[in-house]
């Protein structure tokens, strides 16, 4: 330090305290008050984090609604592929006892599906679906070409896209059942509407799509996904960009629908008796699977669940706990000396 | 071994060389090289080298691998990438390192010689120097390469040589030419010369040589070794010499001696090695559980996933998915470990270049790591060899103290060294040797002190008893002496008064104060080991006859008068200046009586023209007349230690090393120092072993095993000395193992006259059968063996010939920074590297196991969860920092605490820290790491409801929370493993999430613009939105961590560790400043009993152990040359200027008449 202004010849070199490795530094000691007074501290903060979040899941209202067993026949029939046409539905009342305050939003959920196989994740061209080549299939197998054409949307992941229909009514009174309006935009991510996902440059959808073919499990081309809304189609049609984003875990949940809060339900959703009628396309029983449909509110931290409000809970009460016993460990060992 | 093929190698070639024919000289140039890679062999042996070990190789094969279409769920050059990058960066590192070492080369190669070409003396570099070529040395010099002398500047063709480089004997040695070639001198001359040399061909034999010279097709003269000046000797005392060259470069006698550099290995790189190979093993349980766990699920499921379309494709067969799986899993061995080290070490290196404390400011020499890849191998060393002779010592002798008719002189200086000789825990401040200073010896010259006539005697005696030749320059004279212990006699005389001036060959000139005196010299009775003495007779000024003797105690002691007095003082103050490890000389005379003298001169005269046993004859001869000696005193002269080397010895035996002394010398020298640097104490026994027949040598071996007995194998306060022709018996296949078990089982071993080949093969002895890291230190080519031999070489620097530093590992400028070099920088190197590598098995364990838990719910299909190059990335920028760190600036405990208690170092050495069970604790802490990390992650997001909004998450959403989070935990693992956090290690751990952090953020910005990781695409914005992110990002790591620190505080609290005391005690140093005793105490009770040291009760029966402190007899001058010391003196004439020397040549005749 102080010898660096004595100007040396030779291959001296500077005496810094970082050659000489006397750079200050700050000796850790893992002394008994220290790491208490760090675990009492842990613990607290935890044990209140705990506790906040637990109130706050209590705070949301969840309804599921499993159809695999309800609409056991429809099940059936499509176990057999080649019934692929052949249309079937089912309806399932169903009662909500506690009105849902705010926004609603319907979720379909896939028990034994598994969206996280390699294969399947791989099965996908996402210079495809960002438009800049309809053609593009690399990466598709087994779901690139038919008979040589290429297929568009191409892939696995496309090819098994979620194609039931849900409409959920509502028993205004005995006798009349409205229609719950709900909105089918809005549902995936911003920025993969936007970014990820593009239709080719064209003027219109169909021609853009030409020289393709569509899925093999789908009833109609992807430029007619949506009948109601015409820039809803194609590759950035909401409910397939949903799917298109694979779930890490076997049973999952992917968004539906959100409630559109007009007429009755500006509220939200109204206790009383509700109804689902459902298109049955999706074959699950094949894989032993299962399906429902969950309608859940929100909160600041997301859906309800337990989990992360118990995690906190319980990694402040070992903390504690462990607080407690080297205490103990400590005095006693003070005593003896 | 190395040691033993070359032995064998040795061909009987012939090799003749032609006299001033160039042409038909054809051998090896003279140039040599020490360095690892040539320009050509780098990149194979470079390749070689880097993928010999396991964990290159691996990668290299995993990398192949990856090159077969749709294998690899993680992409073709994932692995590539990378391996190639820190393939470059140790390139780069190798040959930076090797670059020095081709300096260092040039810089010998291009020292420059004087030869003859085409009749002149020209001034050539040394790599220049051919076979046959005619070369000129002046005074001081080194050789060139391996010569024939052909004649020099001195009287009888002579000259004297210091071969310390090569055998580390201290004396000079004397070469004589021979006398057909002595006049052939001038360039002339030499020119002219035709003929041929035959000679054996290159060999390793330092003392053998068999040639022939055939002058000018004249009669064969035989050449022996007595003309022989090897390559590394260098010229003493001569103005100059001419010789004929026979052996270059590589061929010569040293490099013979030399064994090509050998890659050392660190014993942490080989557990590294053993621990790679398990985690391997881990990696095939994984895979192998994920195959049997896709065959089970296939069975299951397979037939239904009609997402699939799992009809058309064929079933994926077993071993294929093992491939795959070994891919996905191939992480797990960390592929930044080696280059992590490698520049950890790089730096660990430097830090030892810079360290000031190691700086010797004398010659501005610093120390040098040589080699990087033994740092923490310092920190292990169980075994020191240490060389003596400048090693230990400075190589200066230095009259200290004697003792003059019972009164000892230059005593008061170190009155006080007995008082610390008992404490020896502290190395007391350094006291530097001071040469004889007391003036009480002066004053009672002066003051006509009752013994002043004897003080007269005394110093006259030392003044003209000797061999010593004077050479004047200007003012001051000069003593040249073959004996350096005379030349300290000679030079402490001249300091009190009595000046030797004048050699002529009959008589000595003294200067006594302020008188000339002129003693004729009679006879000089010479000096060999056997007799331990030497004598003159001379005729004093005042016509007596007188015979003036010094020689060991024992010898003059039995040849003592009844007359004589002062006996047991001086044998008491003999016994004193023994324990400081001084070398004494006993001093007596005799008055001999004209007659007497007369008949024994005709006696001596038939005796040395006897021409059988002539030797024999003449010691008798001797014999007769050296009797009835009057005593005068003793002499006490210091072979100068280095500074600091008692201190640092007692240091590092506190540090549990066992250190042994290999020295070319001989035993009474070895003794003394030994006993000089505190190695050995007057109360330790010493087992001698000196014999000469393998029978006498095993029944020795056997006693003193048997004497021993339940205390064999154990560590006693023994020392064991044994000479070099022991040695070579004691190291027969048979005896070795009882050989070394005897000399481990006491503190010291000293081997004396040992061979540089012996050196080596004892380290290896050692190093082979015992499970200990050696460490040879030396500083001449006759310590080049030992020190490539041991696991760690250590060179002195600062020598002449650099033999010793450019085969070392690391080179230091004196033998006390082998303090600061174990037990600082090699308990930290060892503390740091073995953290680093542990922590890099646990990052990549907690990140890699994690696919595994994944595999279990998708499949077992091989999918990843993380994007491809954040994987690849983990190892290369995300968390490379923290080990950097560890691996650099981490600090067990202060560099003050750790000279201070040199007990510390026994952590290290024992290795405790670093072995397979402690490699499996942290496999089992990452394995519940990761398992937290992912079940808890997994929890949190399972139910989908995580973003605001409702949306959907994906796989990779959840890889990109347990990715974020497994680096920040990893990242506070490091935090919670540095002891010792500077502002760097906050960089390295704060610094490595935020990089993390924004890296995340960019990269999720690449598609599609940049077209890779589609997947990732704006990942960053809805991860960093999602409030449960940041829940878990403060929720898990804590989780995951909260049972380190307990473990830890149960441990500081339940079983202290003798390091975590001495941490708490600086951390509490500046509140209270004295340090508890309480610790000290506990120190000295938990340490083996090694360091307390009681006294030896061992019974021993054999005779050849010594229980009495010796009297340091000790006296080294050249026995057994053609020429003796006394037919050398005689051609002195130093009355005469400097031009008596060539006028010498004449005086041959005279004296062979």
């Amino acid at each position: 330090m102080q010898k660096t202004s004595q100007s040396s010849p030779s291959r001296r070199p500077d005496n810094t305290a970082y050659k000489q490795q006397q750079l200050p530094a700050c000796r850790v000691q893992l002394t008994a008050s220290r790491v208490l007074l760090c675990f009492f501290a842990t613990g607290l903060s935890c044990l209140a984090m705990g506790i906040v979040l637990l109130l706050s899941a209590k705070g949301i209202q969840e309804v599921e609604i499993n159809y695999t067993e309800t609409c056991a026949d429809c099940a059936a029939l499509r176990e057999n592929a080649d019934n692929f046409d052949k249309e079937c539905s089912c309806s399932i009342p169903f009662n909500i006892p506690q009105a849902m305050q705010g926004d609603v939003y319907m979720f379909y959920k896939l028990y034994g599906f598994y969206q996280n196989l390699y294969q399947y994740v791989l099965s996908r061209s996402n210079i495809q679906l960002v438009g800049t080549d309809v053609k593009h299939t690399d990466g598709c197998d087994p779901f690139a070409t038919l008979n040589g054409t290429p297929i568009a949307p191409c892939g696995a992941i496309a090819n098994s896209m979620f194609n039931d229909t849900i409409i959920l009514s509502y028993n205004f009174n005995s006798s009349e059942d409205i229609k719950v309006p709900m909105l089918n935009q809005g549902i995936a991510w911003w920025t993969d509407k936007y970014v990820k996902f593009q239709n080719p440059s064209f003027n219109d959808l169909p021609s853009a799509f030409e020289g393709t073919v569509k899925p093999p499990s789908w009833s109609q081309p992807a430029y007619e996904l949506d009948a109601d809304t015409p820039e809803n189609n194609g590759f950035t049609n909401d409910a397939f960009i949903v799917w298109m984003r694979t779930a890490a875990f076997p049973t999952f949940k992917k968004l539906y629908r959100r409630l559109h809060r007009t007429q009755h339900f500006t509220e939200g959703l109204p206790a009383g008796s509700y109804s689902l009628h459902i298109t049955y396309n999706f074959p699950v029983t094949k894989f032993h699977g299962e399906k429902s449909v969950v309608l859940s509110t929100l909160t600041w931290s997301g859906g309800s669940s337990l989990f992360l409000g118990l995690a906190y809970t319980v990694t402040g009460a070992v903390t504690w706990l462990a607080f407690f016993s080297m205490m103990a460990v400590y005095v006693t060992m003070e005593k003896r000396i | 071994m190395d040691w033993q093929a070359l032995q064998v190698s040795d061909g009987p070639k012939l090799r003749t060389i032609y006299l001033n024919q160039p042409d038909m000289n054809a051998f090896c140039k003279n140039g040599i090289s020490t360095a690892k890679y040539s320009m050509w062999s780098f990149l194979p042996r470079y390749l070689y080298l880097q993928f010999s070990k396991t964990a290159n190789a691996f990668f290299l094969f995993i990398s192949i691998l990856q090159q077969i279409p749709g294998i690899s769920p993680t992409g073709k050059y994932t692995t590539l990438c990378p391996l190639l990058i820190i393939l470059a960066i140790s390139a780069i590192k190798e040959i930076i390192e090797d670059y020095n070492r081709h300096l260092a080369d040039r810089l010998i190669n291009t020292k420059s010689t004087v030869v003859l070409r085409q009749e002149t003396w020209q001034s050539i570099m040394w790599e220049e120097v051919k076979v046959g070529d005619i070369v000129k040395s002046t005074d001081e010099q080194l050789m060139p390469a391996d010569m024939v002398l052909i004649s020099s500047s001195e009287p009888h063709v002579t000259c004297y040589i210091a071969t310390s480089n090569l055998d580390g004997e201290t004396n000079l040695k004397i070469r004589q030419a021979l006398l057909e070639t002595a006049k052939m001198q001038t360039e002339k001359e030499l020119s002219e010369l035709s003929g041929k040399i035959e000679c054996e061909g290159p060999n390793c034999h330092f003392n053998s040589f068999i040639g022939t010279l055939h002058l000018n097709d004249e009669s064969m003269i035989p050449i022996g070794p007595d003309q022989i000046l090897l390559r590394g000797t260098q010229l003493k005392n001569t103005q100059w010499i001419i010789g004929i060259v026979i052996y270059t470069g590589s061929e010569t006698k040293i490099m013979q001696n030399l064994v090509t550099s050998p890659l050392k290995r660190s014993e942490v790189d080989k557990v590294t090695n053993v621990q790679i190979l398990l985690l391997f093993l881990m990696l095939l349980v994984m895979s192998l559980v994920s195959c049997l766990g896709a065959l089970v699920w296939n069975d299951k499921y397979g037939e239904n996933i009609w997402y699939l379309k799992n009809k058309d494709s064929k079933p994926s067969s077993f071993g294929y998915d093992l491939l795959v799986f070994i891919i996905l899993y191939h992480n797990l061995i960390p592929i930044s470990l080696l280059v992590t080290l490698e520049i950890v070490k790089y730096i660990q290196a430097l830090f030892i270049n810079w360290d000031e404390d190691m700086h010797y400011k004398e010659k501005d020499l610093y120390a040098m790591a040589r080699t990087s890849t033994l740092n923490e191998e310092l920190g292990q060393v169980k075994y020191l060899f240490s060389d003596k002779t400048g090693t230990l010592t400075c190589n200066i002798m230095t009259f200290k103290k004697c003792s003059i008719a019972g009164v000892i002189y230059g005593n008061q200086s170190d009155t006080n060294d007995d008082s610390t000789e008992n404490l020896g825990q502290f190395p007391s401040p350094v006291t530097p040797s001071f040469e004889f200073n007391d003036p009480t010896l002066l004053m009672n010259l002066e003051n006509n002190h009752p013994t002043k006539e004897y003080i007269v005697e005394f110093l006259t005696l030392l003044s003209v008893c000797h061999t010593v030749v004077p050479e004047r320059h200007g003012k001051d004279i000069i003593y040249q002496a073959s004996s350096p212990d005379e030349a300290a006699l000679v030079k402490g005389a001249k300091k009190l008064g009595f000046v030797f001036k004048t050699r002529m060959p009959y008589s000595v000139t003294i200067e006594a104060m302020g008188e000339e005196f002129t003693f004729e010299i009679l006879n000089v009775l010479e000096f060999s080991s056997n007799r331990k003495r030497m004598s003159v007779i001379v005729r004093t000024p005042m016509g007596k006859l007188k015979l003036y003797c010094k020689g060991a105690d024992t010898v003059i002691y039995e040849r003592l008068s009844e007359n004589s007095l002062f006996m047991q003082e001086t044998l008491v103050h003999m016994e004193h200046f023994a324990k400081e490890g001084l070398r004494t000389l006993c001093i007596a005379y005799a008055d001999l009586k004209e007659l007497e003298y007369q008949e024994w001169l005709m006696k001596y005269k038939r005796a040395s023209t006897v021409m059988l046993d002539r030797t024999e004859n003449l010691e008798e001869c001797y014999d007769s007349i050296e009797k009835e000696f009057l005593l005068l005193g003793a002499t006490a002269i210091e072979d100068r230690l280095q500074n600091g080397v008692p201190e640092t010895i007692t240091s590092l035996l506190n540090a549990n090393i066992k250190i042994w002394v290999l020295t070319g010398d001989k035993p009474e020298t070895a003794i003394n120092i030994a006993f000089a640097c505190k190695l050995l104490s007057s109360q330790m026994p010493r087992i001698l072993l000196n014999t000469n027949s393998l029978e006498a040598t095993q029944q020795a071996i056997n006693q003193n095993c048997q004497d021993l007995g339940t205390f064999l194998g154990k560590e006693n306060d023994l020392a064991l000395i044994i000479d070099g022709e022991t040695l070579n018996y004691a190291l027969d296949s048979e005896i070795k193992r009882k050989f070394l078990s005897l000399a481990l089982s006491c503190k010291a071993v000293l081997c004396c006259r040992v061979s540089p080949l012996q050196k080596a093969e004892i380290v290896s002895l050692v190093k082979k059968h015992v499970h200990a890291i050696t460490l040879a230190i030396g500083d001449g080519a006759n310590d080049v063996g030992m020190i490539q031999t041991a696991h760690v070489g250590v060179g002195i620097s600062g020598n002449e010939g650099m033999q010793a530093t450019n085969n070392s590992d690391y080179a230091i400028a004196q033998f006390s920074y082998l303090e600061k070099l174990l037990l600082v920088h090699g308990v930290w190197n060892y503390f740091r590297v073995t953290k680093c590598i542990l922590y890099c098995f646990y990052k990549n364990v907690v990140l890699y196991v994690i696919e595994l838990w994944f595999a279990f719910i998708n499949g077992f299909s091989g999918q990843i969860i993380y994007e491809r190059w954040c994987i690849s990335l983990y190892n290369v920028i995300f968390t490379s920092l923290p080990p950097l760190t560890l691996g650099i600036f981490e600090q067990c405990c202060s560099q003050e605490s750790l000279l201070r208690y040199p007990q510390l170092y026994t952590i290290s050495q024992a290795a405790e820290i670093f072995s397979t069970q402690v490699f499996w604790f942290q496999c089992v802490h990452a394995l519940i790491h990761s398992f937290i990390l992912f079940w808890m992650t997994s929890k949190m997001l399972e139910h989908d409801m995580v973003l605001q909004g409702g949306h959907t998450t994906s796989y990779l959403f959840l890889g990109n929370f347990i990715y974020t989070y497994v680096v920040v935990t990893v990242c506070l693992k490091a935090g919670l493993d540095t002891l010792s956090w500077n502002k760097l290690s906050h960089l390295a751990i704060w610094g490595s999430i935020a990089i993390w952090l924004v890296f995340f953020t960019i990269y999720s910005y690449f598609w599609p613009t940049i077209p890779i990781a589609p997947e990732m695409t704006r990942q960053a914005n809805m991860v960093m939105i999602c409030p449960h992110f940041w829940l878990g990002f403060f929720m898990i790591p804590t989780a995951c961590l909260i049972q380190n620190v307990m473990w830890k505080l149960i441990q500081n609290t339940y079983k202290k560790s003798f390091l975590e005391e001495i941490r708490e005690m600086e951390s509490r140093r500046t509140r209270d400043l004295s340090a508890p005793q309480v610790l000290t105490k506990r120190m000295e009770g938990s340490l083996p009993n090694s360091l307390s040291s009681q006294p030896c009760e061992i019974v021993f029966q054999d005779d050849s152990v010594q229980q009495n402190t010796p009297y340091g007899y000790s006296f080294s001058q050249i026995e057994g040359t053609k020429i003796t010391q006394e037919e050398l003196i005689r051609c002195y004439d130093t009355s005469k200027n400097q031009s008596k020397k060539h006028s010498n040549i004449d005086h041959l005749d005279v004296i062979y008449e």
